[in-house]
């Protein structure tokens, strides 16, 4: 107890550590991945608000030159793979210990990975101004770029591979170590250069496709199993038997609902059965994730006492039905796919499905471990569920602000057949409205991050709790 | 249930959807020749590629429908607006997009460099998937399929409809590259816009408009005849 009251956690910084909150020494790691995370997601948001500025308004063709709006587009996506990734990374390291009951098997390779990403972040964005690129989307980075991700991907595998293997191996490390293996060895398809446009586009997906709807699942799923038995003092038993059951539901309609990506590439008619029928389902194991995280808290009747990092996980889990369950569905159908197929309305659908399944995922893990990196027990938690709430229904709003432009888009376009730029004007006016939403997001999440990096510590007697 | 026979689910499950995923892909990759058409990917449309990804230009249009909405889908861009089309706007983006509220990079290819880009597209538009996208497949009709749409249409309304309209409007339907047509007929006569189409810059030297030389001269007749009555 005297420990606790004699930390003093103000500023940015990573404060004592307090062995009943950090039992192992080297969780500490993931303090610096989560930082840099959440400092290229801001970053990420910025350079979304120049996107929505050239989409709402006319850039002069001196500007558009010299900033074409493909190289700022690029960062926007490029920043958000890396922050997703570092953040994964960082919440990797700091559960891991935690269940294999070890300290991390090497500390300074945790650190060199860290520094293998971030420079290779950084060489790409500069990359990207000066024309150095793949120009393949969200797969721009060149192919010498390529090897430094695969040499840091080896890195962390090894690493945490290391710890694994020598501490105590649980259902959590498993399906968390498959979905990273899983991870590293699709990355490798979308390094060739494929001379055929079809071939190309088809295995571009199984990186995109297989990660988002594969991979990332079992990691988020693992790292999401291990918050709620954390914070909800389910039994382990239980936790797992979901964890199983759902991401056995994932890769089931995950894997061959790829298909709903190859119905117009030039790929054999099968695809548009079976990508239709497995990815109509895909929507079933995210009802299961969600009804499990509720029924989890009912059942119990657990008073949950950490209460932003809850917020965050039922952000993430309602988050993730809506934006990858819904709106995913609403256009998987080949039927309706074939109208809205690389329009607006796959933009809405990316933009929500990413912000609930994996950046609020991602906050959710951030929550639970910054506090206790920091050595804060209890601390002021109103402005962290204000950045949320603000955060959270600006993408909402901006979500349904690019579905209402991709609807005009299929419809004028697509349907009555009328030239690009004439769906253009009359979509224009709903691309200032995700403007507007845009620079909500961009303060909610500074609202929160900023808290999340600097709340103080507050006395016992206090009404609040984490 | 178990955990022991919840992991026994989670295998099930897995390995069927990657069974059928595999066999597939192996399917795909016995059909994907004929389907695109692999015996005419030359080098030139390969190199035409390559000038496709050095200059991002994925990162704007889609191709297949995958990209960026920034900008018009490129699958059918060489039935749109053809060869001279796409020459047209890739070496001279500031001019042709003068007028419009969205400006295209002027990405300095060289006259190489467009050609191969024009074999690229050429090669892409014959891709065989199942007619995406809906609002290009106009072009891509057969005379026949063509002449029925035109139905209840003048044969030079028809004409104009499914080879004009890319580039040109009427009544603010159609495309905006070129200018709107709705008074070309106080400017020239049936029999100039007839030579215009096959020559422009013989009417007009500062024609930007390349030469057409895809349409027929009893379409090039039938067009003049009918924008000559839009006045």
């Amino acid at each position: 107890m005297q420990q606790t009251t004699t930390v003093r956690a103000g500023g940015i910084g990573m404060g004592v550590r307090d062995e009943r909150l950090v039992p192992y020494a080297s969780q500490r790691v993931a303090y610096w991945y989560f930082v840099v995370a959440l400092a290229l997601f801001v970053l990420q948001l910025v350079v979304g608000l120049w996107l929505a500025i050239s989409y709402a308004f006319t850039i002069p063709q001196s500007i558009v030159d010299v900033l074409p709006f493909g190289m700022t587009r690029a960062m926007h996506t490029n920043l958000l793979v890396l922050w997703l990734l570092l953040g994964f990374m960082g919440g990797t390291y700091y559960l891991v210990p935690e269940e294999a009951e070890r300290e991390i098997y090497s500390v300074p390779l945790a650190y060199l990975q860290l520094v293998a990403f971030v420079g290779t972040g950084v060489a790409a964005l500069v990359g990207f101004a000066f024309g150095w690129t793949q120009g393949r989307p969200i797969l721009e980075i060149p192919t010498l770029l390529d090897f430094v991700v695969v040499i840091g991907a080896l890195i962390f595998l090894f690493n945490v591979g290391m710890t694994v293997l020598k501490g105590r191996k649980t259902a959590i490390l498993g399906m968390l170590l498959g979905g990273l293996v899983f991870l590293a060895v699709l990355y490798v398809f979308g390094m060739p250069f494929y001379r055929n446009l079809t071939i190309d586009w088809f295995y571009w997906w199984w990186v995109v496709h297989l990660w988002v709807e594969g991979a990332w699942e079992l990691v988020t799923a693992s790292i999401l199993a291990f918050v709620l038995i954390k914070v909800t003092g389910v039994d382990r038993k239980v936790v797992e038997k979901y964890l199983y059951i759902e991401t056995g539901l994932f890769l089931f309609t995950g894997l061959a609902g790829t298909g709903h990506h190859y119905y117009w590439i030039g790929a054999p008619r099968a695809w548009l059965w079976v990508g239709g029928i497995f990815s109509a389902m895909e929507v079933l194991p995210i009802i299961a994730m969600v009804v499990d995280t509720f029924h989890t808290q009912r059942q119990r009747g657990v008073v949950i006492k950490e209460k932003v990092v809850w917020t965050f996980a039922l952000g993430t889990a309602i988050g993730h039905l809506i934006g990858a369950g819904v709106w995913g569905f609403a256009h998987t159908l080949p039927q309706i796919n074939y109208y809205t197929h690389g329009s607006q309305v796959t933009a809405s659908h990316g933009h929500l499905a990413f912000f609930g399944a994996y950046a609020l995922l991602n906050l959710t893990m951030f929550w639970y471990a910054m506090p206790r990196l920091r050595g804060v027990t209890r601390f002021k938690t109103y402005p962290a569920t204000l950045g949320f709430w603000v955060m959270s229904l600006a993408v909402l709003g901006l979500g349904v602000a690019m579905g209402i432009a991709g609807v005009l888009q299929t419809y004028i376009e697509r349907v009555l057949g009328q030239g690009f730029m004439t769906a253009q004007a009359q979509m224009q006016f709903w691309f200032k409205v995700v403007l507007f939403f845009g620079v909500f997001i961009l303060v909610g999440a500074l609202i929160t991050f900023w808290h999340m990096v600097t709340a103080k510590q507050m006395r016992e007697e206090a009404q609040e709790s984490p | 249930m178990s955990n022991r026979n919840a992991f026994l689910v989670f295998l099930a499950g897995t390995l069927a959807s990657l069974v059928l995923f595999l066999a597939l892909t192996w399917d795909t990759h016995q059909q994907v020749a004929a389907l695109t058409n692999a015996d005419k990917l030359s080098e030139q449309v390969v190199a035409g590629k390559r000038v496709f990804e050095k200059k991002n230009c994925n990162e704007c249009h889609t191709i297949l429908g995958f990209g960026v909405y920034y900008a018009p889908d490129l699958t059918r861009a060489y039935a749109r607006i053809g060869a001279e089309g796409i020459k047209t706007v890739v070496l001279h983006p500031e001019t042709v997009f003068a007028n419009s509220f969205r400006k295209m990079p002027n990405l300095g290819l060289t006259e190489q460099e467009a050609t191969d880009l024009v074999a690229f597209l050429e090669w892409t538009n014959n891709i065989d998937n199942h007619d995406w996208p809906p609002q290009d497949r106009k072009y891509t009709q057969s005379p026949d399929q063509r002449r029925l749409q035109g139905a209840g249409l003048s044969p030079g309304a028809a004409a104009f409809k499914a080879q004009c309209m890319g580039c040109h409007s009427i009544g603010g339907q159609g495309g905006s590259i070129g200018p709107a047509l709705d008074q070309v007929g106080a400017k020239y006569d049936a029999a100039t816009i007839a030579a215009y189409i096959a020559a422009p810059t013989t009417i007009n030297p500062n024609a930007k408009m390349p030469p057409q030389t895809n349409v027929s001269e009893a379409d090039r007749q039938a067009i003049g005849e009918f924008l000559a009555k839009q006045k």
